[in-house]
């Protein structure tokens, strides 16, 4: 057994600092428990604020302190979107404590390609959750957990790493009692008992401890000595993802939206990873202010579905596409908390990456273009063309708004000789009605010289616009050529004479 | 910083730069200057075209071929095609290099086009409509009627994400002539990592504006089936004669010659394009 504990000592700091627009960020944060502070930021501490002063004295030290609560549930999620990241290299991932996530890696070794690979991994994947990581590594859990807690140095970010027991119990043999869970609330009886180290606690009577600071005590140093077993509860995928995040401000622009959206991205590409899968549908619920709620009429929440046509697991592709939605959506009311949903998810393989551009790889990239284009002009203003088989010219030809990937087609075996053209390439939406001069059309005061013709399209009786027009080639002023049609039989004033139907190009 | 190398000061020919028209056995052996055109490719002499890195896309028309730059449409610069209405021929012209592109399954995005399309007179032209992708920009999806004044900001930047993405093979779009001369630049800067053809298609009135696209086209309907096609701007000499193109045909041969019989009064339209655009 070989297991790598993460512990995220700045786990509450930060979970509150992402609630907290871009420009917040920087500002010296510290967390209030009760009366007194219980964490703060670097910003805080460099003004001489410290975790255990009280709420003024800090504010006579940094009057731009920005005070946070520190919220279980919040901090919960947060680690939770850790363990799932973690899930990605290993199925059995459990929680230890409140801040740490603990991984059983020795089956994937082989798969990553060994220890410091799989670690480089896994910090590359929890990058985007952005949180400050202690790695550890060590045989038994406990023991992993109990080095990745011991900072011997604040900014260490790898800790010890050891993959033999006895190289661990020598380590553990110099730690301090103070690292122990349960011995935190004893700790000022140990100090004064001169029990510094988990070598000297463990000197003394096994009996004697039990009864003076409980078992749990004991029970704890003989897991992280590998004496005893140590189960956990593995965590589970759940089968949708669901995650929430509480604003500190009121967001409304889109772009401190897409702030608050964007750890929520990362959490849910988290997650899509662990299961081996890629988004190919989210939606992002925008709470609204309660005191915009009910009265005049807003809804409580707004709801922003993004589907993509080729599922994805590019951070920066799904941004794009949120940031193109986002700037389109006209909110009623500022939004408060933000929650991304995810049930869709395609669990087919990644498309392959090509050094060197293909047609798949083009195909691929064009894809993307066009969904975002989509998702900034609207979904109705990207068209594909489509023949039908109609004689009425303004039927022959239909527009789709593109919706799914189309597959690439396979190349036309042979490209046909360009035949005489028969139709002119553009159409006019409505014919446009023509003066008529000495049984001549005239289009802008001239007359048009009638060239070809008349083709006659007699069609459309069966379905309620029936046609029955002479269409002719005819010559306009500067040489170009215009299809005009005269109708024949109209049925109505407006409906007689000549007409312009479109241009040849 | 490191020293200089010291290179012999460069040996001028006699006479300045007449000398150099001279083959180079006419001067003296040891003062041959190489030719500018041999030295890199970005250099040309005003009488030359230029040879472009990027091997152009036949335009389907040779004698057009001939007059542009690397014999045909240049890749990852923009083009312009200015004409007075649309209608004159200009998707005949186009044609065939669409078809080339349909032929290699790339793709051809219409930005803003002026009217519906046809789709079978695309097919009778070659251009595969399953390949062809139309984006209209937001402000009503048709007929809108500033269209043609004022490029919407949304066109503008689905023009240039397409240019960037390079995964199009052609692009047409239809700009209007008002157009800030820095959305040309940019659009020009992110053609060039488009790996095809770039046509904008824009009223003549702008052909008296300045613009940054390196290739600019009047297209003129001469007579039926035909296209007078001046060359504003290209890299290389300035062309004075328009050229004459004979288009892709609508009509027999017969009713041809019958249009061209009939219509004597109105011969020559290009003319008066031309002496404007001089005293420009």
């Amino acid at each position: 057994m070989l297991w790598i504990a993460l512990h995220l000592p700045l786990l509450s700091l930060e979970s509150f600092a992402a609630t907290l627009g871009a420009a917040q960020q920087a500002l010296p944060i510290a967390l209030l428990d009760g009366k007194q502070l219980s964490a703060a930021n670097r910003a805080a501490r460099q003004l001489g604020v410290r975790p255990g002063l009280k709420r003024s004295t800090a504010l006579a030290l940094a009057p731009q302190l920005l005070f946070g609560q520190a919220d279980a549930a919040r901090e919960a999620q947060a680690r939770l979107a850790l363990a799932h990241a973690a899930l990605e290299f290993t199925p059995s991932v459990s929680l230890h404590g409140a801040q740490g996530v603990l991984l059983e890696v020795q089956p994937s070794l082989r798969a990553f390609g060994g220890m410091a690979r799989l670690l480089q991994r896994l910090q590359d994947s929890a990058a985007a959750l952005a949180h400050t990581l202690r790695f550890a590594t060590a045989p038994t859990a406990q023991g992993a957990a109990l080095l990745a807690q011991w900072a011997r140095e604040p900014q260490e970010i790898v800790g010890p790493h050891t993959t033999d027991l006895a190289a661990l119990r020598r380590l553990l043999d110099g730690a301090p009692v103070s690292l122990l869970d349960a011995a935190r609330e004893h700790c000022a009886v140990l100090q004064g008992m001169g029990l510094h180290t988990l070598a000297a606690l463990r000197a003394l009577p096994r009996e004697g401890l039990a009864r003076r600071f409980g078992e749990a005590l004991l029970t704890e140093l003989d897991r992280a000595r590998g004496d005893s077993p140590d189960p956990r509860e593995a965590v589970l995928l759940p089968e949708t993802f669901e995650s929430r995040l509480e604003l500190f401000a009121r967001a409304d622009t889109a772009e401190q939206l897409l702030h608050g959206a964007q750890i929520l991205l990362a959490r849910l590409l988290a997650w899509a990873r662990a299961r081996q899968a890629r988004v190919a549908r989210f939606t992002l619920v925008m709470q609204h202010e309660p005191r915009h709620r009910g009265g005049d009429g807003t809804p409580g929440s707004t709801e922003l579905e993004v589907a993509l046509a080729e599922a994805s697991n590019d951070a920066a592709h799904l941004q794009s596409l949120l940031r193109e939605r986002l700037g389109r959506l006209p909110l009623p009311a500022p939004a408060l908390e933000l929650r991304l949903r995810c049930r869709d998810l395609v669990h087919r393989a990644a498309p392959n990456h090509e050094l060197f551009p293909t047609r798949a790889s083009e195909h691929e990239g064009l894809t993307h273009l066009l969904e975002r284009l989509q998702a900034r002009l609207g979904p109705a203003q990207v068209q594909r063309l489509q023949r039908v088989a109609d004689h009425r010219p303004e039927r022959a030809t239909v527009w789709q708004p593109l919706d799914a990937a189309t597959p690439v087609r396979e190349p036309p075996a042979a490209l046909p000789s360009l035949p005489k053209l028969t139709r002119p390439v553009w159409l006019l939406d409505t014919p446009q009605s023509l003066q008529e001069q000495r049984a001549q059309p005239l289009l802008e005061g001239r007359p048009l010289q009638l060239l070809a013709g008349p083709e006659r399209i007699e069609t459309g009786w069966w379905d309620g616009a029936p046609a029955a027009r002479d269409y002719f080639v005819a010559q306009a002023q500067g040489g170009a050529l215009v299809w005009v049609f005269r109708t024949r039989l109209p049925k109505s004033a407006a409906a007689e004479g000549w007409f312009l139907h479109g241009r040849f190009a | 910083m490191p020293p200089a190398v010291l290179r012999p000061p460069p040996v001028r020919a006699p006479g300045g730069g007449a000398s150099s028209l001279r083959p180079a056995h006419a001067a003296a052996p040891c003062t041959v200057a190489p030719a500018p055109e041999t030295l890199h490719p970005a250099l040309w002499r005003a009488h030359q075209l230029v040879r472009p890195r990027d091997a152009a896309l036949a335009t389907g028309f040779a004698q057009l071929d001939a007059e542009l730059p690397g014999g045909g449409w240049p890749r990852r610069v923009l083009t312009e095609l200015l004409l007075p209405h649309p209608g004159v021929g200009e998707m005949r012209l186009l044609a065939p290099a669409l078809a080339t592109l349909a032929q290699a399954q790339r793709s051809v995005m219409l930005f803003d086009p002026p009217a519906a399309l046809c789709g079978w007179a695309l097919g009778q032209l070659g251009v595969d409509l399953q390949q062809l992708v139309v984006v209209h920009g937001r402000e009503g999806s048709r007929g809108a009627a500033l269209r043609h004044l004022l490029a919407s900001a949304d066109l503008l930047w689905a023009l240039e994400q397409a240019l960037k993405s390079g995964h199009v093979g052609a692009v047409l779009a239809w700009l209007p002539e008002r157009l800030r001369a820095d959305a040309l630049r940019r659009l020009q800067l992110a053609a060039q990592a488009h790996d095809g053809p770039v046509f904008l298609l824009r009223g003549i009135d702008s052909r008296l504006k300045p613009s940054a696209a390196p290739l600019r086209l009047a297209l003129h309907a001469g007579a039926p089936d035909e296209l007078w096609v001046r060359l504003l701007k290209r890299r290389g000499p300035p062309l004075a004669q328009p050229l004459k193109l004979v288009l892709p045909p609508v009509l027999a041969p017969a009713q041809r010659a019958r249009a061209l019989a009939a219509r004597v009064p109105v011969a020559a339209p290009p003319r008066v394009a031309v002496a404007q655009a001089r005293d420009a």
